[in-house]
C-alpha cells in the first residue's frame, strides 16, 4: 500500500516555462542626454523636515472621562450646596445667611486656588519650553541664536526672587561667547543661590522624613509621612525656583516627578544603588528601622533632585554625585547622635 | 683626607645627593600634584603672551572673577598662587612682560631669545567628596617653560641622519617660494664639488648667505615655518660658535660619499650636523622636552590665511613633523612615576580676538584643518584632543557697525604697526581649504593689532577669550 507522501517532491524546472514577472525586470531605461540648463543641482535641503510628532493616543474615550466626570461632581456639589442652602433658609434665614456666607467663601478659596493652580502650570510649561531651548542651543556653537532665549529668561524671572542673579550673570556674558557657552555660563553662574537653596531644602527634608520613618512605631504610618514630607518639599522647590505653588502645580510635579523617577536612566539607578548600597552598611551596625529610614531618606532625596532637576529654567551643570551619600550619611548621624537610646534594638 | 669626606665627594660626583629631590618630584608627580604643561608653538604664535597671561590669571584666581569656565576658581576653591619661578636658574620673565602689557602704549612683548622656566604653586581646598580623606587642602605645582619657537623645529633633526635631513631639505626646496627666494644660493652650490678639500671660508659664506635666506623666509610675505637649523635664526649663547656653520646640500649630491676627502665639504658639514644635532639639540630635549603630561599647542591660523597656500603648507608639515617629537600615551600609575607621557592635548587657534566673535566656530573647524594628520596620530596613541579658538590677551573691542542698511559686527582696535585706532570687518575665516585662486584675493584682511592695557588690579573675564576653557580642559581634572 503506498501513500503518496505528503510533501512535494523536488522538481526541475525548465526556463522556459517560467513566468515573466513584471515586477522583477522593468523596461529599462535608455541612456540619453538632458540638456544641460534643464538639469538642476539636487539640494539637500534638510530644514523641510518634520520632526517626528509624538504618536497620539488612540483612547479617544479618555480624553472625555475627566471633564464628564468633573461636570458630575460639580452638578452634584452645586445641587446639593443648594439644596442645603434652601433647607436651611426655610429653616431659618440666620442659618441660611451663614450656609450662603460659608459657600461664598468656599468659593472664593476654590477660584484662588484654581487660578494659582493655571498659573503655576503655565508656569511650568514655560519652564519645560526654556530647557528644550537651552538643550537645543547646548548642541550648536552658532552665534546669536540665545538672544530670545535670554530674553525670555528675563522676562519670565521679573518679578522673582532669582532676578537679581539672573540680570547679573546676563550682563556679565562675554561678547565672544557663542551658544552653548552662554547656556553653560548661565547654568553655572545664574542660579547659584536658589540651587544651594533648593539642595539645603532637599537635604533638610530627606533626612527628616529618613529620621521620622526610622523612628515612627506604625509601619502604615510611614507612607503617610514621606508623602507629607515630599509634597511640602516639592512646594518648597517650586517656590524658590519662581513657580507659584498651588495644589494644582504641586499635583502636576510630582506626577512628572515619579514619571521621571520611574523612567530614570540604568546610570542613575546605579549610582543611587550604590549609595543606597553605602546606606545599607553603615546601618548595619544600626537596626532594621533605621534602614527602613535611609531608604525612605533616599527616596525623598531623589525626589527632591528630580524636582530641581524639573523646575530649573537651565540644564543642570554638574549633580552633586555624592549628594545621596551625604544625606544616608545624615539620617544615621542624626539617629546616633540625636537618639543615644536606639542603641537598644541593635542586634 | 678622612674617608667620609672622600665618601662624600663620591656621592657628589654620581649624583646621588640629587636623589631626595628626584623622588619626592616622582611622587608629587604620581600624585598628581605636580604637572609639566608643555606649551608648544612655531615662532610667532603666542607662547609668550599665553604664559604671561595664565600666570596672571592663576595669581589672581582665588578671587574667582577673571576664569568662570574654570570650575575650581569660579567654585572659590583656590585659596591662593605663588610664584616658584624664582627657584628656577633661568626664571621666566614675568614683570618684564606684564610690565610691557600695562604700560602706556602697551606693547607685546618682544620675541623669545633663550630658554625660561616659570613654576606656579596652586593652593586649593578638594572637592568635598572621599578625596577630603587626605586632608583638605593641597598644592599642586604647574611647571611650564618658554623657549623660542625656532628652536623647536630642531627637534625632528634628531631622528634624521645628514643624508636623510639633505634630500628632505632637497624636497623642500624644490617647491615655491623656496625655489625662488634661494635661486642663487643653489646655483651656488651646483658648482661646488663636494669631496673635494673645501677653500677656506666658503663653508662660512655659504652658510652666512643660507641664514639669510631663512631670515628672508620667515619674514613676510613668505612667513614660512619649516626653517632648520632653528639655532641659525635665534642663536642664544651659540653665537659665532662653529657648531652652527650648518646647511642642507641641495645641488649635485655626491655619488659616493665615503671617497670624501677628511677636509671636504661634505665631511665638514656632516661632522656640523652630528655634533649639532648631539651638543645642542639633544640637550635641548632632554633636559626640557621629555616627561611631559598635558600639552597645547598654539597655531597662529591667521598668518596662514594672510600668506597663502605655500604658508599654510609649510606650517602643516612643520606641525606634523614637530609633533613627532613627544610622547603621546595613557600613563598607568607606574608609568606616571618614571616616563610620563602626554596624555591630554588641546589644540589652539590663537589669537581669536582678530576675528568677529560669529567667526570663532570657523576658526576652529580650520585649525581642525591644519591639524588634521597630526591629530588623527595622536588620537591613535588614545589620548585626548579637542581643538579650541582662544586669546590669552584680548586686543579688540566687539563692535557693530551700521552698513548699507544692515548690521554688521566688526572689531575694533589699535593697529600694531602704526598704532592707529580702526574698526574692521576682517572677513569670513573658511571652513575649507580656499582654493589656489581665493589664496590671494580680497577675501580676508586679518591686521596685527596692538594689546589694549592690562590693568595692574583685577581682571575680569573680558580680558581673555576662552582661556578659561583652556586651563579647565588642561588642568581641570586635577583640582
Amino acid at each position: 500500500m503506498r501513500d503518496t507522501p505528503k510533501w512535494q517532491r523536488p522538481i526541475e524546472i525548465p526556463p522556459e516555462a517560467m513566468a515573466a514577472d513584471p515586477a522583477e525586470h522593468p523596461p529599462h531605461q535608455p541612456a540619453r542626454d538632458i540638456p544641460l540648463d534643464k538639469a538642476q543641482t539636487v539640494e539637500d535641503d534638510t530644514s523641510l523636515e518634520l520632526p517626528p510628532s509624538p504618536p497620539q493616543s488612540n483612547v479617544r474615550s479618555r480624553g472625555w472621562l475627566v471633564p464628564l466626570l468633573g461636570t458630575l461632581v460639580v452638578l452634584a456639589i452645586g445641587a446639593e450646596l443648594y439644596r442645603l442652602i434652601s433647607w436651611s433658609i426655610s429653616t431659618h434665614p440666620l442659618l441660611g445667611g451663614a450656609f450662603s456666607l460659608l459657600t461664598l467663601l468656599l468659593m472664593l478659596v476654590v477660584g484662588i486656588e484654581i487660578r494659582r493652580g493655571l498659573s503655576g502650570s503655565r508656569q511650568l510649561r514655560q519652564v519645560q519650553g526654556l530647557q528644550q531651548q537651552a538643550e537645543a542651543l547646548l548642541q550648536q556653537t552658532s552665534h546669536g541664536d540665545s538672544t530670545a532665549l535670554l530674553h525670555q529668561l528675563e522676562q519670565r524671572y521679573h518679578h522673582t526672587a532669582l532676578k537679581n542673579e539672573l540680570q547679573g550673570a546676563i550682563t556679565q556674558l562675554d561678547s565672544s561667547y557663542n551658544d552653548r557657552e552662554i547656556i553653560q555660563y548661565l547654568s553655572r553662574h545664574a542660579l547659584n543661590q536658589a540651587d544651594r537653596t533648593a539642595q539645603r531644602c532637599v537635604q533638610r527634608y530627606s533626612v527628616e522624613s529618613g529620621v521620622m520613618v526610622a523612628l515612627s512605631p506604625w509601619a502604615s504610618f510611614d507612607m503617610l509621612l514621606v508623602a507629607w514630607r515630599n509634597l511640602r518639599m516639592i512646594r518648597e522647590i517650586a517656590t524658590v525656583y519662581g513657580i507659584a505653588p498651588g495644589l494644582l502645580t504641586q499635583g502636576k510635579l510630582l506626577k512628572q516627578v515619579l514619571q521621571n523617577l520611574a523612567f530614570a536612566g540604568a546610570s542613575e539607578v546605579a549610582m543611587d544603588a550604590g549609595s543606597a548600597l553605602l546606606g545599607s552598611s553603615l546601618t548595619s551596625s544600626l537596626s532594621a528601622r533605621a534602614g527602613q529610614g535611609i531608604g525612605a531618606g533616599l527616596f525623598t532625596a531623589r525626589t527632591g533632585l528630580m524636582t530641581i532637576k524639573l523646575c530649573r529654567p537651565l540644564p543642570e551643570p554638574d549633580r552633586p554625585k555624592n549628594m545621596l551619600q551625604q544625606i544616608a550619611k545624615g539620617i544615621v548621624h542624626r539617629l546616633t547622635s540625636g537618639k543615644p537610646e536606639t542603641g537598644t534594638d541593635r542586634k | 683626607m678622612s674617608i667620609p669626606n672622600k665618601l662624600g665627594g663620591l656621592i657628589r660626583q654620581s649624583g646621588l645627593t640629587d636623589w631626595p629631590e628626584q623622588l619626592k618630584m616622582s611622587v608629587e608627580r604620581g600624585m598628581e600634584q605636580r604637572v609639566r604643561l608643555a606649551v608648544t608653538g612655531l615662532s610667532r604664535s603666542g607662547k609668550t603672551v599665553f604664559i604671561s597671561a595664565l600666570a596672571r590669571h592663576l595669581l589672581q584666581s582665588e578671587q574667582g572673577r577673571s576664569l568662570p569656565f574654570f570650575a575650581a576658581a569660579s567654585e572659590g576653591r583656590i585659596v591662593a598662587t605663588r610664584d616658584l619661578s624664582t627657584e628656577s636658574p633661568s626664571p621666566f620673565p614675568l614683570q618684564q612682560c606684564l610690565a610691557g602689557l600695562q604700560a602706556s602704549p602697551p606693547h607685546w612683548p618682544n620675541s623669545t631669545e633663550a630658554l625660561s622656566e616659570i613654576r606656579l604653586a596652586l593652593r586649593y581646598r578638594r572637592k568635598p567628596g572621599l578625596g577630603r580623606a587626605l586632608g583638605e587642602h593641597s598644592t599642586l605645582y604647574l611647571d611650564l617653560i618658554d623657549y623660542p619657537g625656532e628652536w623647536l623645529l630642531d627637534l625632528p633633526m634628531l631622528t634624521l641622519s645628514f643624508e636623510q635631513w639633505c634630500k628632505q631639505q632637497q624636497a623642500l626646496f624644490a617647491s615655491l617660494p623656496r625655489t625662488e627666494v634661494a635661486a642663487d644660493w643653489i646655483a651656488q652650490q651646483s658648482g661646488i664639488d663636494w669631496l673635494a678639500p673645501a677653500p677656506e671660508g666658503l663653508r662660512q659664506r655659504l652658510t652666512e648667505r643660507y641664514r639669510s635666506l631663512l631670515q628672508q623666509l620667515r619674514e613676510p610675505p613668505y612667513n614660512l615655518s619649516l626653517l632648520q637649523p632653528g639655532r641659525l635664526l635665534m642663536p642664544a649663547e651659540l653665537a659665532g660658535s662653529p657648531l652652527l656653520d650648518l646647511f642642507p646640500i641641495i645641488q649635485n649630491w655626491p655619488e659616493a660619499p665615503e671617497n670624501a676627502d677628511t677636509n671636504s665639504l661634505f665631511t665638514q658639514l656632516q661632522q656640523a650636523y652630528n655634533d649639532y644635532c648631539e651638543q645642542v639639540v639633544r640637550p635641548f630635549y632632554r633636559n626640557h622636552f621629555r616627561h611631559f603630561d598635558r600639552q597645547i599647542v598654539l597655531v597662529d591660523c591667521l598668518k596662514t590665511l594672510n600668506s597663502g597656500e605655500s604658508c599654510f603648507n609649510d606650517m602643516q608639515l612643520a606641525l606634523t613633523t614637530l609633533l613627532h617629537s613627544f610622547q603621546y600615551g595613557r600613563n598607568s600609575l607606574f608609568r606616571r612615576l618614571f616616563r610620563p607621557r602626554i596624555n591630554r592635548v588641546l589644540f589652539a587657534a590663537t589669537k581669536a580676538d582678530h576675528v568677529t566673535a560669529n567667526q570663532h566656530h570657523n576658526l576652529d573647524q580650520f585649525l581642525r584643518l591644519m591639524i588634521e594628520a597630526a591629530q588623527r596620530e595622536i588620537r591613535f596613541e588614545q589620548v585626548e584632543t579637542r581643538c579650541l579658538a582662544l586669546s590669552s590677551l584680548r586686543a579688540t573691542e566687539a563692535a557693530q557697525a551700521r552698513l548699507d542698511g544692515q548690521h554688521l559686527s566688526c572689531l575694533r582696535g589699535h593697529r600694531k604697526d602704526t598704532g592707529e585706532e580702526i574698526a574692521l570687518f576682517p572677513g569670513e575665516v573658511p571652513t575649507e581649504l580656499p582654493r589656489a585662486e581665493d589664496w590671494n584675493s580680497d577675501r580676508f584682511r586679518f591686521v596685527d593689532f596692538a594689546p589694549r592695557p592690562l590693568p595692574a588690579g583685577t581682571l575680569r573675564p573680558e580680558h581673555h577669550i576662552r582661556l578659561d576653557q583652556a586651563i579647565e580642559y588642561l588642568l581641570g581634572d586635577l583640582f
